[in-house]
């Protein structure tokens, strides 16, 4: 690729913290964020452990501190705590002309949505839920985000199920890449709602107990809820305001399975030709590789077909990789840049990530990944995976500045 | 060096008879509101029995898609691009339904399944067993000229050909009902949507419908240049002019050369003011408009684009369009503009051969 896409702030809220130092610490730590449902009011809440952030909605609001708390959906609140500390990092002015956002969600607005559905249909709304009404679609948060911080430019939402933040960073960096954006905020946001644990409850693919990612004895996966974002810049503007890079986006591909609408093929074609097509464009080969940050949800399914897409493009053994979806919980729509705060993480401070609760190969892909915290790892290209429903397969390659 | 890029297909599924032709031969008037599409029928394009769990989004955008390819003779796109305000909110609501009336107790895979926002994106590429790029996009009354960019950007900066992009939204009664509550439409089900543009009464005129275009380097005999592309958020109306000065720039085009100007005008009064500075700006243009013909959605602007392009491979305009100047004699360029609630703001511009 001709121009560096650098990324020069980073901000997440997940179930190992508000704020970036909060998730590192729990990531070396190896203190996972999955336990218990309980804030989320659920029949399953006593069935499925979650990764939730413990802050009920009046709590996360004054945490965030909207300049007005009215109409905010879980997501969107979630969502402006993490782009303010990316931009805080980052210190530059989002209100400049040629800066977009591009935000992903999968459920938007539906964590109130669905608390004020069938008033909203009866008409017998409250004045408290009226705020609501109209925070449904996926995006609602992007608008209210960027209202919020005088964005008057483009902005977008992508919403391709499980990869969708994964493609709001492919898109920015495509868009700085051809002189597009100067500055491009993407990421994404996931509340946790009872309309997701009762869709992943219907499907039978969630975890009764703590995920086991790539094991032979793996049950499903757990649900979690974050919000991550990037500050993505072209290089010519950072040096210009004399901005510090943290790491470059260097390369970046999403492909489709074409196989079944919620599973992925047995021998990973999809996710095969993402990992091929993403290292192709940044220029690289498998053996540049360092870390994979690996979608691995947990599920029988996407583990097998992820682990058969690993073998065959970086052969028997890979390099160190790990799910920290182990740590997050899978966050769906926030997955992507979620990983990919971890990705400029693991660059900066020299280290893989466990995969925590990892016992036993899977027999018909046998791969062990990263089962305690790496360190002083040289890491000058890390992999990410992200996969989705739609057949959707994106990966991404975060490289050292 | 940049590639240039040109419609070489178009479909449009819409309340109007647009499906499968190149213009609109009779416009279709209507009495009361939303407007529904006139769906063709599926067994044409694929195995009813495969086609039965489809909702109706799905059905038709996966149309729309599929023949847009068979017009441009595309089997393999390079890249499969959807924008939707709201995805499949038929499934949404079945979900929510039977979750909240059966308190959580009974599960319904299928319509969880159906409610993935790319839902319609993932069909087409099995549809067409097509593991290219593919992308789903949701930003309300951006959600489509932001998927354009896109597909601009491959074919464009990326080398990539035959890119198919479009948009697809329907109206579910409880969705007339519920945003009609905050006065996005008019409140009155009696409209004639031919006069809608004369009505006083605040909301638009309810529609629904798609569009999909196939996006090449190589130009086709019929193939319509796509020059440009803008979306921005919380623009000003003023400020479009100036954005549509930057894009005819930006394609070596001046002010007088675009013959045909396309606003999305709804018949919401106040939102409907918003196109003034455009129209004084470009005075000696045919001005059309198109909601009154297929209703306001949140990517009814994939239609706008396809009027517009129908309007340059055809050289005429159906009368119940055009609002001042010529309606036949062919058209060279055209700038559509669009916007959703005075907040989404676009552009779209066209030139012809």
């Amino acid at each position: 690729m001709t121009e560096h896409v650098h990324i020069s702030g980073i901000g997440i809220i997940s179930a190992l913290g508000n704020s970036v130092d909060a998730n590192l610490d729990a990531l070396l730590n190896e203190r996972t964020g999955i336990g218990p449902i309980t804030r989320l009011q659920t029949r399953h809440s006593s069935l499925y452990p979650a990764a939730e952030v413990k802050l009920v909605h009046e709590d996360l609001a004054a945490l965030v501190a909207p300049r007005s708390i009215r109409g905010w959906s879980r997501t969107a609140l979630l969502g402006l705590q993490a782009v303010h500390e990316a931009l805080a990092q980052a210190g530059i002015d989002p209100t400049h002309p040629r800066t977009g956002l591009i935000s992903a969600s999968t459920s938007g607005g539906m964590d109130r949505s669905e608390s004020i559905y069938k008033q909203l249909l009866n008409d017998e709304l409250n004045a408290e839920q009226e705020q609501y009404v109209g925070t449904h679609d996926p995006g609602e948060h992007t608008e209210r985000i960027a209202a919020e911080l005088g964005i008057n430019g483009f902005i977008t939402t992508i919403s391709t199920a499980c990869s969708s933040s994964a493609n709001a960073i492919m898109l920015g960096s495509r868009m700085i890449r051809s002189g597009k954006l100067d500055v491009a905020i993407v990421g994404g946001s996931d509340a946790l709602s009872r309309f997701t644990v009762n869709g992943f409850h219907s499907l039978m693919i969630l975890d009764r107990e703590p995920c086991r990612p790539f094991d032979e004895h793996r049950q499903g996966l757990n649900l979690g809820e974050a919000a991550a974002y990037l500050v993505l810049e072209s290089e010519a503007h950072l040096k210009a305001r004399n901005g510090k890079s943290l790491a470059c986006v260097s390369g970046h591909a999403n492909t489709n399975d074409a196989f079944h609408i919620t599973a992925s093929s047995p021998n990973g074609d999809g996710a095969f030709l993402a990992m091929q097509q993403a290292l192709l464009s940044a220029g690289l080969t498998p053996d540049a590789i360092n870390y994979i940050n690996v979608h691995g949800t947990g599920t029988h399914n996407n583990d097998l077909s992820e682990g058969r897409a690993l073998q065959r493009l970086f052969g028997p053994a890979p390099p160190p990789f790990s799910s920290t979806k182990t740590f997050t919980g899978h966050t769906l729509g926030a997955a992507g840049a979620v990983e990919a705060v971890f990705a400029v993480l693991a660059i900066q401070h020299n280290v893989c990530f466990a995969n925590l609760r990892f016992q036993e190969p899977m027999i018909e892909a046998p791969l062990i990944p990263v089962r305690h915290s790496l360190h002083n790892q040289r890491i000058d290209h890390i992999l990410s995976n992200s996969f989705g429903f739609g057949g959707n397969n994106s990966s991404l390659v975060f490289s050292a500045t | 060096m940049k590639a240039r890029a040109y419609i070489t297909g178009a479909s449009a599924i819409s309340p109007q008879p647009t499906f499968d032709r190149d213009a609109l031969e009779h416009v279709v008037a209507y009495t009361t509101h939303p407007l529904n599409v006139i769906l063709p029928d599926i067994a044409n394009f694929m195995d009813p029995v495969r086609a039965r769990r489809m909702t109706r989004h799905t059905r038709m955008g996966l149309m729309a898609a599929i023949n847009a390819l068979q017009r441009a003779g595309v089997e393999q796109p390079g890249a499969i691009i959807v924008a939707t305000g709201d995805g499949c909110k038929d499934s949404v609501a079945r979900f929510l339904d039977n979750m909240v009336d059966h308190d959580e107790a009974v599960a319904n895979p299928t319509a969880f399944i159906g409610s993935t926002h790319n839902s319609l994106a993932g069909q087409i590429a099995m549809a067409l067993n097509s593991k290219a790029y593919n992308y789903t996009y949701l930003q309300r009354g951006a959600s489509f000229p932001t998927a354009l960019m896109d597909g601009l950007l491959k074919v464009r900066e990326e080398g990539e050909r035959n890119v198919v992009v479009g948009a697809a939204d329907v109206v579910t009664p409880d969705f007339f009902r519920t945003h009609r509550r905050s006065w996005l439409w008019k409140q009155n089900d009696q409209v004639a949507n031919l006069e809608v543009l004369t009505t006083t009464d605040r909301g638009a005129l309810a529609g629904e419908g798609s569009a999909f275009f196939v996006l090449d380097s190589i130009p086709s005999t019929k193939a319509v240049e796509l020059l440009g592309v803008d979306s921005v958020f919380c623009a000003k109306a003023e400020d479009m002019v100036g954005r549509a000065e930057g894009l005819l720039a930006e394609a070596g085009k001046r002010p007088e050369d675009v013959d045909l100007l396309i606003v999305g005008l709804n018949g919401d009064p106040a939102e409907d003011r918003a196109y003034d500075p455009i129209r004084e700006h470009f005075p000696n243009a045919t001005l059309a408009c198109y909601k009154p013909l297929c209703g306001e959605f949140y990517t009814a602007n994939a239609l706008g684009l396809w009027f517009a392009w129908s309007a340059l491979v055809s050289g005429k305009l159906p009368n119940e369009m055009v609002l001042k100047g010529r309606r036949s004699g062919g058209f060279k360029t055209a700038l559509v503009h669009d916007h959703f609630q005075m907040k989404d703001h676009s552009l779209m511009l066209l030139g012809g051969s």
